[in-house]
């Protein structure tokens, strides 16, 4: 189906815009910079892509960007693309790249390392086959109805031009043009004589504007009106295949980066943290902010205490069993489904998460690592189950934590603070920063419940670095008034 | 096309008309004021053909004069674009013809002329076929299509076409 329309936007492109020029520069250019052609070349890669972003369609290219987006301001213009800006940080662009990454073909670098807080406008670009179904035909309508008209000269006023002065009159002044000196139409103005200007498109020559001008010219847009039908005669085809088929629709940038990112989770495991964190960054707050992204990064730090802890209760609890070993039948322990502690926690606090959980449930199938299985409890998919044992076990966990929080103040601490995690950060480890997002996302909400201790852990805490620690809390106290 | 309006017009009468036949002036006076003007707005006035009401004169200060408020029902002419005419050629040059359609002229340039028929210079110009059957010369009566009207506050101009199925000369003078 996108082949045909595929298919459709390569032969539109050789036909009309194989000879597009960028007008700005067409003075002095040589060979070098002649970029006939390029419109082509453009249209191809887009072909061959959904979404994406013209930075990156610009290296690919090995195009200069601002080549590029005149060339493509020109196909917006023409409606055959669809542009999307979104002011972004560096993160944001992540999140597209591991939207990509699920459905192009030929693969751009997953950009890791420095997380700027710095916001860029970012543009992407798609084609719009709707559209562009329309243009294409509308354009080869409007090109036969121009030359049959002229053809038979149906319905077209005639338009005279003075030779001396170069004033121009329409048949609809001709009463007052007549002169009675002879048979010539004269000027207002200057009395000079008056011509025919007959030819819109094609370069008349003599100019004597008598009937063999005129015969000459009627051959030429017969030749022309067949030429074009012959020329256009794959393009029409094509046309015609498409008719009936339906459009191939991509949607908002948005929406299909939700999409193409839940694809690419349900395709392979390894994905899933990646862009399980972007989408949650990106349901959470559509334009990105830097508050933000603050968060996620002090997040990503946890892990390294985070994960003593958690291995430490899960070699305490019983096994868990993996997702797809659970039926709705099955009577099992809530350890049993996975629903201990952390997914609880997970899903106890930010409506992010709990947003995304049906593409979790898809998501969870293919998990067969235990990481992941941990990360995305299994227990999602049965939802009233799921939701019963929430309850219980938030409410569970708030009478422990609150007796823990007292009891062994340094202990909650090191799942409480994100102070001590932001120094930790690592490239490898990224599915393990989700669990941790998630984890912290309970951990603010039960900040409040336990609130008066953040003093105490700045002087207990054994593993924190008790200077970064104020800044901090802090933070971490403006995320739960964003989140509660 | 013809439509058969109401229009409404301020009368100015001298007061020697006043009298028994004061109706009877008035109206002639409105007929001899009205017809053949034309209006952008209705068309060519071509006939009143009755008195809808006449008002309360005023009589004008200074003057005498006195405004009767008429109003009146006439024929109105008025072309549209697309429209098939009747016409009778008035003008023969190289650039085309000029046609009459009652009140209305209309122009019919050269390239709304059928391909096969050539202006003819001379005493008599005209537009002929090649054979010699068909031609368009002063007189001739030719039936055309509107192609385009200008639309002035007191003037309407049309553009024609006899470039079509059915359009040409219906009655040629000459053959008459």
């Amino acid at each position: 189906m996108v082949d045909h329309y595929n298919k459709l936007v390569k032969l539109a492109a050789r036909a009309f815009y194989d000879d597009l020029t960028s007008k700005g520069e067409n003075q002095v250019k040589s060979g070098r910079s002649d970029n006939r052609g390029i419109a082509v070349v453009i249209l191809d890669a887009l072909t061959r892509r959904q979404w994406v972003r013209e930075e990156d369609l610009a290296k690919d290219l090995k195009l200069h960007t601002k080549q590029l987006r005149r060339t493509l301001r020109f196909f917006e213009e023409e409606k055959i693309i669809t542009r999307e800006y979104r002011r972004e940080t560096a993160k944001g662009a992540k999140l597209y790249s591991a939207a990509t990454a699920a459905t192009v073909d030929a693969q751009l670098t997953g950009k890791e390392g420095e997380e700027k807080v710095k916001l860029h406008t970012h543009s992407y670009c798609c084609l719009d086959y709707a559209q562009i179904y329309d243009v294409v035909r509308y354009r080869i309508h409007r090109m036969k109805k121009l030359l049959k008209d002229e053809l038979d000269n149906k319905n077209t006023i005639e338009e005279y031009i003075c030779t001396k002065c170069g004033k121009r009159y329409n048949a609809l002044d001709a009463l007052r043009l007549v002169s009675f000196e002879d048979d010539d139409f004269h000027c207002e103005s200057c009395n000079g004589k008056l011509e025919v200007e007959s030819d819109k498109f094609v370069v008349q020559e003599g100019a004597d504007g008598d009937d063999n001008a005129r015969r000459r010219r009627h051959e030429k847009l017969k030749d022309m009106l067949q030429k074009m039908e012959i020329q256009l005669k794959p393009l029409m085809d094509q046309l015609s295949r498409v008719k009936d088929l339906p459009v191939p629709e991509f949607g908002s940038l948005i929406a299909w980066e939700a999409r193409a990112s839940a694809m690419g989770r349900a395709a392979n495991g390894d994905m899933a943290g990646d862009s399980k964190m972007s989408q949650l960054g990106y349901n959470g707050a559509p334009m990105p902010y830097s508050g933000d992204t603050k968060v996620v990064v002090d997040f990503n730090g946890t892990e390294g205490n985070r994960h003593d802890v958690k291995s430490e209760t899960e070699s305490s609890s019983l096994k868990v069993l993996p997702p797809w070993m659970i039926k709705s039948g099955m009577v099992l322990t809530k350890e049993q489904r996975g629903e201990v502690k952390e997914e609880i926690k997970m899903d106890g606090t930010s409506t992010s998460t709990s947003a995304q959980y049906s593409d979790d449930k898809k998501s969870t199938v293919d998990h067969d690592d235990k990481k992941n299985i941990q990360a995305f409890p299994c227990s999602f998919h049965l939802k009233d189950e799921y939701i019963k044992a929430y309850y219980a076990a938030l409410l569970k966990q708030q009478h422990e934590m609150e007796a823990s929080k007292k009891q062994d103040s340094s202990d909650t601490f090191t799942e409480n603070d994100p102070s001590s995690r932001a120094s930790v950060r690592q490239v490898g480890i990224k599915s393990k920063h989700e669990e941790d997002d998630d984890d912290d996302g309970t951990d603010w909400e039960q900040a409040p419940v336990a609130g008066t201790g953040n003093e105490n852990y700045k002087v207990n805490d054994l593993n924190v670095q008790a200077d970064v620690a104020p800044a901090d809390v802090d933070e971490d106290e403006d995320v739960d008034w964003e989140e509660g | 096309m013809f439509f058969h309006i109401v229009l409404e017009r301020n009368m100015q009468l001298h007061p020697r008309y006043f009298g028994r036949n004061l109706r009877d002036n008035l109206v002639s006076k409105l007929m001899k004021d009205v017809e053949g003007t034309c209006s952008g707005r209705h068309g060519f006035v071509v006939a009143v053909t009755g008195i809808e009401n006449i008002g309360k004169g005023l009589i004008r200060d200074g003057t005498g004069f006195v405004t009767f408020p008429v109003k009146y029902q006439c024929v109105v002419f008025r072309p549209f674009k697309g429209e098939i005419l009747e016409a009778v050629v008035t003008m023969v040059n190289k650039m085309g013809f000029f046609a009459e359609a009652g009140p209305v002229q209309i122009f019919v340039s050269n390239h709304l002329i059928p391909d096969d028929m050539e202006f003819q210079s001379g005493d008599m110009p005209n537009y002929t076929t090649s054979d010699g059957s068909v031609k368009i010369q002063k007189d001739s009566e030719v039936r055309l299509k509107i192609i385009g009207t200008r639309v002035d506050a007191t003037e309407i101009f049309c553009i024609g076409t006899i470039k079509d199925d059915f359009l040409g000369v219906i009655n040629d003078p000459a053959t008459v």
